[in-house]
């Protein structure tokens, strides 16, 4: 039996799988949305991922997880290995295009920028605890437009002359863009005066004083917006790559990654029937009150987090909801 | 402003002065309590940040001061009714760009403001080096004002900057210790009311200890050193702490793997200071974190994680 690598990548808006062999190649791929459901999410990933690649050929034998939810699903789905999307980026890019320089990422509520020299990573940067400028923004800003954001990137080709908006904070952009509407702008010329917000509070946030260096390779949900990948050409003066598996990275990275790592375990679908549940307890043992998120399947504790110190730790295999 | 604040006859039952602890307690710990305790005052010191100091230092506070800030109050308020006099410095500078925040100078006043009509009283001792008050003149005048004599003033001062400058030594040099390592090491660069604190930098710490880390305090440095240091990076800065933190780079880093700017929201030196790092320290791997009163841990864990991964990529570790 051949060997198989599973990588899955969750993150705010959407849900990513991969199955990848021994030279990197996809067996099988997956992309939905998260809606707010990651462990449903996964399920179905899973479920659609199996039918794509030859059981009978291919054993999985490592589960990576990454995203903003990779804990979570790391124990549901129990993973050989856990790493932040950062890393997995950086890592399934350069398998791809192992001469790219700069790695622009822009996900759903974070964006980084990964400078790359010769095959290593030398710099990055990632936003501060803040989502302006990501896709949140420009997901709540189609909602007030009234437009499908998908949709942002061909009606912002159309300008002529994009609308000058702040893009330094999301509150000042939307009192901006509220007074930009009532001035008469139209709505293309606002739309793509977003989308070179986005590109400029990116540069002047997370870019700044980087050398961006091409090959620029663009990823991240925001990259399928042609509007912003239109005004980072502009404003980098280069050619910029998106990949038509570019929201595949973290995915691909994660699963690269634990091939790479030593722990091994075979991976089993049959969690696509176990019955996960979490559960939010209030400490309540010292002023700090920490919220404890305790992960259950069917109806048992497999694991549980957000205690600040040993008096909130919880034990596994305890039964229902017998933990205070 | 006059230079004694307050003024009131020595008593014959024992004394007890609150210290908060958040602030400049992290700084002159040693200091303030081997003070009093070598002038015979007791001294209580509130409990370690928890979320219920922070809430209520947030209730006392306006919106506009740092979380720094908000959380002193919190801890004042732990101390209210505990203690006859809770210690707060006012510190201008120690000396011509070798300023401290302004926060450090108006906290005697806003302090008291905010807690006026709870009946505490409030103790200071005022350092303008500028205008010819240093610390030991600061203090000495302060025990007066308690009802010490001059003498016992100085004394209690003289053999408190003792216990302050060897300790001090010992905390350096076991920061020198850490640097020794084959583990990567990041510094953690942020005022240490923000790195000691219990709530809010610790975490930080412990969670890079579990990934492998070895964390160096910036701020644990030959202060001296530091200030000259930090003039090769930029001669004109003005603050102090921050001149300390910049020199600390400035002299470790060949030694340190990368940096980490943690700072609390909203700093002004800080918005300042550490923007100029990025751009002075090029090629050295640094990661800005600003915080603030968020729960949710899963947006520090990433960015400390991906750090941590960036440079175990570079050492081809991962």
């Amino acid at each position: 039996m051949k060997k198989a690598y599973l990588g899955i990548d969750i993150g705010s808006i959407s849900t990513k799988g991969v199955v990848l062999d021994d030279d990197s190649n996809i067996l099988a791929k997956e992309y939905l949305w998260t809606e707010g459901n990651p462990m449903g999410a996964v399920k179905k990933l899973l479920a659609e991922l199996e039918k794509q690649f030859d059981k009978d050929e291919y054993e999985i034998v490592s589960t990576g997880t990454t995203g903003s939810a990779r804990k979570l699903i790391g124990v549901m789905v129990g993973a050989t290995i856990v790493k932040n999307e950062i890393t997995a980026h950086a890592v399934g890019t350069l398998n791809f295009y192992p001469d790219v320089r700069t790695i622009l990422e822009i996900g759903g509520q974070d964006s980084k920028i990964i400078l790359v020299d010769n095959g290593v990573v030398v710099d990055y940067a990632m936003n501060t605890l803040c989502a302006a400028g990501t896709g949140a923004f420009l997901s709540s800003q189609a909602k007030r437009l009234g437009v499908e954001v998908e949709e942002f990137g061909k009606i912002a080709l159309q300008s002529k002359s994009p609308t000058q908006l702040a893009a330094r904070c999301t509150v000042f952009a939307e009192s901006d863009l509220v007074h930009k509407i009532q001035m008469g702008h139209t709505r293309q010329d606002i739309i793509a005066g977003l989308c070179r917000a986005v590109v400029n509070n990116y540069l002047n946030n997370v870019g700044k004083g980087k050398k961006i260096v091409s090959p620029v390779v663009f990823q991240g949900g925001v990259s399928r917006n042609e509007g912003v990948v239109h005004f980072f050409e502009q404003q980098l003066g280069t050619k910029v790559i998106v990949d038509e598996n570019g929201p595949l990275m973290g995915a691909i990275g994660i699963a690269i990654l634990g091939r790479r790592a030593r722990a091994r375990k075979k991976f089993d679908f049959a969690v696509e029937d176990m019955e996960f549940r979490t559960r939010e307890v209030s400490c309540g043992r010292c002023p700090n009150n920490c919220e404890i998120i305790c992960v259950y399947r069917d109806d048992v504790l497999i694991d549980s987090w957000g205690n600040r110190c040993d008096k909130g730790a919880l034990r596994a295999g305890t039964r229902g909801e017998s933990v205070k | 402003m006059s230079k004694k604040i307050s003024i009131f006859a020595r008593e014959d039952r024992e004394i007890t002065v609150g210290l908060p602890r958040a602030l400049l307690y992290h700084r002159y710990e040693i200091l303030w309590k081997s003070f009093f305790s070598e002038l015979g005052v007791q001294c209580v010191t509130s409990p370690r940040t928890n979320k219920a100091i922070i809430d209520r230092g947030i209730e006392r506070s306006i919106d506009e001061t740092c979380l720094s800030t908000k959380i002193y109050m919190g801890h004042v308020d732990a101390l209210i009714g505990k203690c006859d006099y809770i210690l707060i410095p006012r510190i201008s500078n120690f000396g011509i760009r070798r300023f401290m925040c302004t926060k450090f100078e108006a906290l005697y006043d806003m302090t008291g403001n905010v807690f006026r009509g709870s009946g505490q009283k409030f103790l200071a001792y005022d350092i303008d080096v500028v205008k010819k008050t240093g610390e030991e003149k600061a203090m000495i005048a302060m025990a007066e004002a308690m009802g010490f004599s001059r003498k016992e003033g100085k004394n209690a001062y003289k053999a408190a900057k003792r216990f302050e400058n060897d300790d001090w030594k010992r905390k350096v040099r076991e920061e020198e210790r850490k640097l020794r390592t084959d583990q990567i090491k990041i510094m953690v660069a942020g005022h240490s009311y923000i790195t000691e604190d219990e709530y809010v930098g610790k975490p930080v710490i412990r969670m890079l200890e579990e990934m492998g880390v070895t964390p160096i305090i910036a701020d644990r440095i030959d202060r001296k050193e530091a200030i000259r240091q930090s003039a090769r990076i930029s001669p004109t800065i003005k603050w102090e702490m921050s001149r300390e933190l910049m020199g600390s780079i400035q002299i470790r880093r060949n030694k340190i793997d990368g940096v980490i700017l943690l700072s609390a929201y909203p700093c002004g030196p800080d918005s300042m200071v550490n923007e100029m790092i990025i751009r002075k320290f090029r090629g050295l791997p640094i990661q800005t974190i600003v915080l603030d009163t968020q729960e949710g841990m899963a947006g520090l864990e990433t960015r400390l994680e991906s750090f941590t991964d960036v440079l175990k990529l570079q050492r081809g570790e991962l």
